[in-house]
């Protein structure tokens, strides 16, 4: 059992059918794992297929990913290694009941993947300028290698996929943010942020395993 | 904290023995009324009901389509459609039994009413996440027909590319219907796994698990790994089509054979997902129409978890003629016979489970016995069709379509009808009419066989699937299959007359009339709201027919004091006389 | 074992210069060119390194319950099953006869 007993106060966010807050939160939490099974496998599709099409052409993938920037996706990276370590804090706060602090981190945060957002556009539409576009729309000439295009696709499709899942992380902390400026959140109960926290380190995780599979290939 | 592990020590508690109440004024149905209070539920006994709704209805639809394309077969050439119109109809019959009908039926319609009734447990463990499963469900489904009326699909419910990423039509829209729908399913996933692993009664260990629970267990981790495959795979196809991305599409530099194995790697676990639940269903009649204790349990158990375990390493016998490598189909060939271990020791199991058994044939076991000989025929004909050779010469005929319809009509329809006969006291708190249910289960057995039987003969001889035309020597077959098909569809609609029927003039349902020792007959017939007025301690498994039913019927003598006014509740069992148990 | 486990500062603050240190050895052995099939294994393990970093420390498995880390690696060995098949076919496919 925990250090702390909440077994018998019964928060407000308590649910009639646990037997007592522990059992709700490792609920919630078994739970929030399982659904990062799922999300390991969505995203496993497409590493599958990145795996399939690096093996049959590895010279077009050693080609094309000269064309991205390798600062912008190591700042990127930065980025979001600093926002799960804000994302810890924010638990950490919790557990230790410092409410300011757990709104400050989860700010930074939301601050960090706006970032993160902000550059991957600026990546985006430079590429989208030179004709760099996904798919059959793709139209540019400086590699030589006729499935240049596929490359690309991988590109967008995966680094798009992680975006989006960005943007959802960072609609679920604005939602954190605003339920911990109500007070919502303390020692006793700060379940949702130990969830949308492992769903962010799993976003970080799979950006930790795309910059070296597409910045970094020599 | 494990609640069953917290409460599994050693020292004597006190337990108070509860009589259920046969027809309780209070009950799920009437505690809260109102269509609003049905829209916004989330009882897991509620959602339940309108799950097995909605794949009625959508059973309903589907089969329609399937008679429409029998009728059409009864003639070599164009009998009263046109060719394009019959191959939307056997795609909408394929997708909508599949992804509407199949995958849901055990584990969103039954499952959700009876999986925590077995766990002693007042709800699932994400009660909301449960209606919003069913909301999905429903989306989906919506967007799905949205596709079927504007512009149809006709690429078979497999979405080959690159037929499906070149060919008109609402590809896009259908796929994305599905796509919600997948979702739907991994919601469902999620919420069973921690279900029964946080919220099992004090007590109940996972050797008193009920083997429908377990059975959910497995079906339940297949859905989480195999559905977000499906989901990607899909959403690339989408892509495909707006984008031309060329993962897939051989014209853009893209490998249609990966979108096989893609596919596949959720499409053939999920045949796992229809049927292992139906499994689950068969351990729960038998035993209790036997009388007796159910034979290897744990063999059942972990054969589940070895049939969710090998239905990943299989998906490639349905590419043994598509162009992959010659080591791969030789690899998923072999692989593919494992199956039959762990479904034959199933089998086997139930059948010793019977021997010297005080067997009572009522009408949820005749069906379980019309499971048994159709989903053997089905079973073995699987093992047929995964060597190599052999499949290389069936392959895409009608001999793979009866396989495929006698282990998913003749195995999980005749389960699912089995579990609903079964819990149907449970759910409604009426009894059906018991001859009709044994006669229209005779009809559905036969009218199964005379559809399907025809087409292991003529898919043998070389008639291929999903073709309009026919040579002429294959017409005898097709019209047998078809005057089949009627008699089949007869038999479902007498199922559904007399189980509607029974809701307005059924006898009022005791609370166990089947004398079953699991959980969910321990209570209420018509379950109270949530479910147990007192939280139930177990001490007996399942199926200990060997225990006098006083043994069952357990509960803590103290209110769960969270203010759901059970306080009364004490009062009117208070004359449960007081055990000691360890 | 509950999930209750507090992390210190010092913890998290050690783990995350770990990962940023981890970043810059990754993007800096670039620069030597380690020859063909060993660049992209370094470049893999470093990553497999920081992604049990954040799964251990940030996302507290360390101390969590067991079957939470083996639903982990769960997750991991069926994406594993799914490469590896796949990869039994796209590897080991005849040449397609050109003419025909």
């Amino acid at each position: 059992m925990a250090d702390h007993s909440s077994s018998t106060t019964h928060s407000r966010f308590f649910q009639h059918h646990f037997v007592d807050a522990d059992q709700q939160f490792e609920t919630a939490k078994m739970g929030m794992w399982i659904f990062l099974v799922t999300e390991i496998l969505m995203f496993g599709g497409l590493f599958a297929a990145y795996i399939v099409f690096r093996l049959w052409y590895p010279d077009l993938f050693t080609q094309a990913s000269t064309q991205l920037n390798t600062f912008w996706g190591g700042v990127n990276t930065v980025v979001l290694i600093g926002s799960s370590l804000t994302v810890a804090m924010a638990i950490k706060s919790a557990q230790l009941n410092q409410k300011k602090n757990i709104a400050i981190n989860l700010g930074i945060t939301l601050a960090l993947a706006a970032v993160f957002m902000v550059i991957k556009y600026f990546e985006w539409t430079h590429k989208f300028e030179l004709g760099i576009f996904p798919g059959q729309f793709y139209d540019f000439g400086g590699i030589e290698h006729e499935k240049a295009n596929v490359f690309f696709s991988l590109y967008y499709l995966m680094t798009g996929l992680h975006g989006i899942h960005v943007l959802i992380g960072m609609g679920l902390m604005g939602w954190l943010l605003w339920r911990s400026l109500k007070n919502h959140f303390d020692s006793e109960y700060y379940t949702p942020i130990e969830i949308t926290g492992l769903y962010w380190h799993l976003v970080d995780i799979i950006w930790i395993f795309l910059f070296p599979l597409f910045y970094l290939i020599e | 904290m494990d609640t069953a592990e917290s409460s599994s020590t050693s020292k004597k508690i006190q337990v108070q023995r509860f009589k259920p109440d046969d027809n309780p004024d209070k009950h799920y149905l009437n505690e809260e009324t109102g269509l609003w209070a049905w829209l916004t539920t989330v009882d897991h006994k509620k959602i339940g009901v309108m799950f097995l709704s909605a794949v009625t209805f959508f059973f309903f639809i589907g089969g329609i389509m399937a008679l429409l394309v029998r009728t059409e077969l009864w003639t070599p050439a164009k009998t009263f459609i046109e060719a394009n119109t019959y191959n939307q109809l056997f795609t909408l019959h394929g997708a909508i039994m599949v992804f509407l009908f199949l995958v849901p039926a055990v584990p969103a319609a039954l499952g959700n009413f009876i999986l925590p009734l077995q766990l002693g447990a007042k709800d699932v463990a994400f009660p909301k996440l449960n209606l919003l499963s069913f909301y999905l469900y429903l989306t989906g489904a919506f967007v799905a027909i949205f596709a079927i009326l504007n512009g149809g699909i006709d690429t078979g419910w497999t979405f080959y590319t690159p037929y499906s990423s070149t060919t008109g039509g609402a590809v896009t829209t259908m796929v994305f219907g599905v796509f919600i729908i997948g979702f739907s399913s991994i919601l469902t996933g999620v919420n069973f796994i921690t279900t029964i692993h946080k919220l099992r009664a004090p007590g109940l260990t996972w050797d008193k698990l009920s083997l429908f629970s377990w059975s959910l267990y497995a079906t339940s981790i297949i859905q989480i790994l195999a559905t977000p495959v499906l989901a990607i795979t899909l959403a690339l196809i989408g892509m495909e089509r707006i984008l031309g991305i060329g993962i897939f599409d051989p014209a853009m530099g893209g490998d249609p054979v990966l979108f096989q194995h893609f596919f596949w790697f959720y499409s053939h676990p999920a045949v796992y997902i229809m049927i292992v639940p139906g499994f689950g269903v068969v351990s729960e009649v038998i035993s209790t129409f036997s009388r007796k204790h159910i034979f290897g349990y744990w063999a059942i158990a972990l054969s589940s978890l070895a049939i969710a375990f090998i239905s990943f390493l299989v998906w490639g016998h349905h590419m043994f003629v598509s162009g992959q490598a010659s080591l791969a189909s030789m690899v998923f060939s072999f692989l593919t016979f494992l199956v039959g271990i762990p479904t034959g020791i199933k089998m086997f199991n139930w059948t010793a489970t019977l021997y010297k058994g005080s067997i009572d044939i009522k009408s949820p076991l005749l069906y379980i016995f019309g499971f048994f000989f159709l989903f053997l025929v089905g079973g073995l004909t699987g093992i047929v069709l995964a060597s190599i050779a052999l499949d290389v010469h069936l392959h895409d005929t009608y001999y793979v379509v009866a396989h495929f319809h006698f282990v998913m009509v003749g195995g999980m329809v005749m389960a699912l009808l089995a579990g609903v006969h079964y819990w149907w006291p449970k759910i409604t708190g009426r009894m059906y009419n018991e001859v009709m249910a044994k006669i229209a289960c005779g009809i559905i057995f036969v009218g199964f066989n005379v559809t399907f039987l025809p087409q292991f003969v003529m898919g043998s001889q070389g008639m291929p699937r999903r073709y309009f035309n026919y040579i002429e020597q294959f017409q005898p077959f097709h019209q047998v299959s078809t005057i089949g098909s009627y008699i089949l569809g007869l038999g479902f609609l007498m199922v559904f007359y007399y189980l509607v029927k029974s809701l307005f003039t059924g006898k009022k349902a005791t609370a166990n009339p089947w004398g079953s020792r699991a959980l969910e007959w321990q209570i209420n017939t018509r379950p109270p709201l949530h479910n147990f007025h007192h939280i139930p301690v177990i001490i007996n498994g399942p199926y200990d027919y060997h225990k006098p039913m006083e043994e069952f019927q357990l509960g803590l003598a103290e209110s769960t004091g969270d203010g759901h006014g059970q306080q009364s509740d004490i009062k009117v069992t208070s004359d449960g006389k007081e055990i000691n148990a360890e | 074992m509950s999930g209750h486990h507090i992390s210190t500062d010092k913890t998290l603050l050690s783990v995350a210069a770990a990962l940023l240190a981890l970043t810059i050895l990754t993007v800096g052995v670039t620069y030597i060119h380690i020859p063909a099939p060993w660049n992209i294994i370094t470049a893999m393990g470093i990553a497999v390194v920081k992604a049990g970093l954040v799964a251990l420390f940030f996302m507290n498995l360390y101390w969590d319950e067991r079957f939470n880390s083996m639903l982990l690696i769960a997750g991991l060995a069926f994406f594993g099953l799914l490469v590896a098949l796949t990869l039994l076919d796209t590897l080991f496919r005849a040449e397609v006869i050109p003419a025909f």
